[in-house]
C-alpha cells in the first residue's frame, strides 16, 4: 500500500500525467470547436447537420467517450511504457531493490498507481470534454436539452468502466514491454506498433485469412493444407467456399 | 584476526561472470564491525559488481555473502533492511524535490520513522534546497541526497559506491566527518573508491581488488609498513655522492631536477627521515628539504599491476620513472 500511495504521489507530480490529459483534452477541444464552427456556418445543410451532431447532446457524450477511449489507448501505451521504463533509466528501481524492496511488489504497486491515474485522467478529460461540447453547442446554436437525457446518463458508468478497462489494457502492454526490455523506448515503440498493428489487423486480417484459405480471389483450391487434410478425413467441405 | 562475530560483512568465494567475462573470481572479503572499510581497485576490477551483489541487485554464480553475521541469500531481501546503500550514481526522479524523492524512497524497504527525512536533509546540508527539484541539483548535491537516502533506515551497515564523486572540497570534508561519526557510533561503512588520497584519510581498513580477486586486505598501517618513503632535496652537484650514500641504507630511486636541486627518494620507513638527514649531513651534503610519508599509491600500483587508468592522473605520475611523491606528511626538515 505504501508503494501504491507513493506511486500515486509521484504520478500526480509527473509532467507526463498533465501532458497526457492536456493532449487528449486539447485535441478534443480542437475537434469540437472546429465542428461547432462548421455546424454554424456550413453552406451545405448535410455538412452542417453532421458537424452539429458531434456537439448535440446526448450524442456528444458518446463522441467524447469514444474519442477518449480511442486516442486514450495510444496515450496510455506511451504513458505506461514511460513510467515503467523510467524506473530503469533513472535507476530508481535499483534504489528500491537495494533497500530490500521486492521488484515484483514495487512494479505491481507502480502499475496499480497507473491504473488509478488513468481513471482519474479519463474522468477529468471527460468532464472537460463535456464542458467543451457544451461550449461547442453554444457556438453552433444547438439546444443542450439532451444533456440530462436519463437513458444516456444511466448507461454512462458502464460505458466508462468498459472504456477504462480497455485503456488500462493498452497501458499494461506498454508497461510490460518496457519492464521486460528495461527500456522506455522499447516499451513506447512496441506499444505504438501493437496499437496500430491491432487496428490494421482488425481491418485486414479477416480478408487475408479468407484469401489464403481460398487460394486467391475466386480460387477453387484450399492452399491451407492442414484444413484440407482435416476436411478430407471427415468428408466435409470448407465453410468458406 | 577478527572473529566471525565481529564481522559486519563477509564474502566467501564470490564468483560472478557476465557471459564469458569473469567479473569476480572467488572474492573473499572480511569487513570488521564499526570501521570505515576502503574498497579499492582500478576500473573494471569488480568493485561495482561486488556492490550490486551485496545489495541484491545481482546474484552470484557461486559463493556466499553474510551481512551483519547472517547469510544473505537470493530472495532474502529483508536482510537489506539493516543496510543502507548508494550504488553507482545517485538516482532520483528529476521532477520531484529532494524531500519528495526521499519520501518516495522511504515508501520502500524498512519503515522510516517520522521526522527522519528532515533530520537527514539537515545532516547532508540540503535543508535549504529540500523543496527544489532534483533536476536543478548539482552532482554534489545529488550525491549528498544519495547519502541521505542510504541513511534512511538508520542502517548498521552502509555500502557507498564512490561517495566523494562530484563533491567539492568542503563537501568531501563534511562527508568524511559524517562517515567517521557514523563509524564512531558503531556503524560499519564500506566505501568503494578509486580516490586513494580519500581512502587514505577516511578508511581504517582497506581491501584492494584487482581482476575480481582480493589481493590485499588489512589495516592501513599494516599494509603500508613496507611502503615508506623519504625524499631528500640535495644540490644537483652532489646527487651522485648522495645517491651512493643512500643506497647503502635502502633502495633509492632516480632523481628529479628542480631549479638546480634534485630529489632523491629512499624507500625506508617515514620515521627514519632524521637518520637520512644525519647521514647526508655527515658527508657534507645538506638537504634543503626532506619529506616523508607512506605511499598507498605505490602499494596500489604494485598490487594491481600499475595499469590503472584514472581521471585524476595521479597513477600516471606514480608509474613514471621519477620517484613518486609520498602522501605528504609535511616537510620533515
Amino acid at each position: 500500500m505504501r508503494i501504491f500511495l507513493a506511486g500515486l504521489r509521484k504520478l500526480l507530480k509527473r509532467p507526463a500525467s498533465i501532458v497526457s490529459v492536456g493532449l487528449l483534452v486539447g485535441l478534443l477541444g480542437l475537434i469540437i470547436i472546429a465542428s461547432a464552427t462548421v455546424g454554424q456556418s456550413a453552406d451545405d445543410p448535410e455538412d452542417g447537420f453532421a458537424a452539429r451532431a458531434l456537439v448535440t447532446f446526448p450524442g456528444a457524450y458518446d463522441f467524447v467517450l469514444s474519442f477518449l477511449f480511442g486516442l486514450g489507448g495510444l496515450v496510455a501505451v506511451i504513458y505506461g511504457a514511460a513510467v515503467a521504463g523510467s524506473e530503469w533509466s533513472w535507476g530508481t528501481l535499483k534504489n528500491a531493490v537495494a533497500r530490500g524492496e521486492s521488484r515484483a511488489r514495487y512494479m505491481l504497486g507502480t502499475f496499480g498507481a497507473i491504473v488509478v491515474m488513468i481513471g482519474v485522467g479519463l474522468v477529468l478529460s471527460f468532464v472537460l470534454g463535456v464542458g467543451l461540447a457544451l461550449l461547442g453547442a453554444t457556438i453552433a446554436g444547438v439546444s443542450t436539452a439532451g444533456l440530462s437525457d436519463s437513458d444516456t446518463l444511466a448507461r454512462l458508468p458502464a460505458m466508462a468502466a468498459r472504456g477504462w478497462f480497455s485503456v488500462v489494457e493498452q497501458a499494461s502492454l506498454g508497461f510490460a514491454i518496457a519492464t521486460l526490455a528495461r527500456s522506455q523506448l522499447a516499451g513506447i515503440g512496441a506499444g505504438i506498433a501493437s496499437y496500430f498493428g491491432e487496428g490494421f489487423a482488425a481491418i485486414f486480417l479477416p480478408d487475408i485469412v479468407i484469401h489464403a484459405l481460398r487460394g486467391g480471389p475466386g480460387g477453387r483450391r484450399h492452399r491451407w493444407r492442414p484444413w484440407r487434410r482435416w476436411a478430407r478425413r471427415r468428408g466435409r467441405r470448407c465453410p468458406l467456399r | 584476526m577478527t572473529s566471525t562475530a565481529d564481522l559486519a560483512l563477509t564474502t566467501r568465494g564470490l564468483r560472478k561472470s557476465y557471459g564469458k567475462r569473469l567479473a569476480l573470481d572467488g572474492l573473499d572479503l572480511s569487513v570488521p564491525s564499526g570501521v570505515v572499510y576502503g574498497f579499492l581497485g582500478p576500473n573494471g576490477a569488480g568493485k561495482t559488481t561486488t556492490m550490486r551483489l551485496l545489495t541484491g541487485l545481482l546474484h552470484p554464480d557461486s559463493g556466499s555473502i553474510e551481512l551483519l553475521g547472517r547469510p544473505f541469500k537470493r530472495g532474502d531481501r529483508k536482510r537489506l533492511f539493516s543496510v543502507g546503500a548508494l550504488v553507482e550514481s545517485p538516482s532520483f526522479y528529476p521532477y520531484l524535490s529532494g524531500r519528495q524523492n526521499l519520501s518516495a524512497l522511504a515508501a520502500t524497504g524498512a519503515p522510516v520513522p517520522d521526522g527522519r527525512l528532515d533530520e537527514l536533509l539537515e545532516l547532508v546540508g540540503l535543508r535549504e534546497r529540500r523543496k527544489d527539484k532534483v533536476s536543478g541539483y548539482s552532482l554534489g548535491m545529488k550525491q549528498r541526497l544519495g547519502i541521505a537516502g542510504a541513511l534512511l533506515s538508520d542502517p548498521k551497515l552502509l555500502l557507498l559506491d564512490e561517495p566523494a564523486n562530484g563533491l567539492d572540497p568542503a563537501g568531501i570534508v563534511a562527508m568524511r566527518e559524517t562517515l567517521r561519526r557514523l563509524a564512531a557510533a558503531g556503524k560499519t561503512v564500506f566505501v568503494s573508491s578509486h580516490l586513494l588520497a580519500e581512502v587514505r584519510v577516511l578508511a581504517d581498513v582497506v581491501g584492494i581488488i584487482t581482476a575480481g580477486r582480493l589481493v590485499r586486505e588489512g589495516t592501513l598501517d599494516s599494509l603500508l609498513q613496507d611502503q615508506g618513503l623519504v625524499r631528500a632535496r640535495v644540490p644537483r652537484a652532489q646527487v651522485a655522492v648522495a645517491r651512493r650514500l643512500l643506497e647503502r641504507v635502502a633502495k633509492t630511486d632516480g632523481d628529479s631536477t628542480t631549479e638546480g636541486d634534485s630529489w632523491l627518494a629512499v624507500h625506508v620507513e617515514p620515521n627514519r627521515a632524521g637518520e637520512i638527514n644525519r647521514l647526508l649531513a655527515e658527508a657534507g651534503i645538506y638537504a634543503s628539504a626532506l619529506e616523508s610519508g607512506t605511499d598507498l599509491e605505490m602499494l596500489f600500483l604494485e598490487l594491481t599491476g600499475g595499469g590503472a587508468p584514472s581521471s585524476e592522473g595521479t597513477f600516471g605520475v606514480a608509474g613514471a620513472s621519477v620517484a613518486p611523491g609520498p602522501d605528504s606528511q609535511g616537510p620533515a626538515a
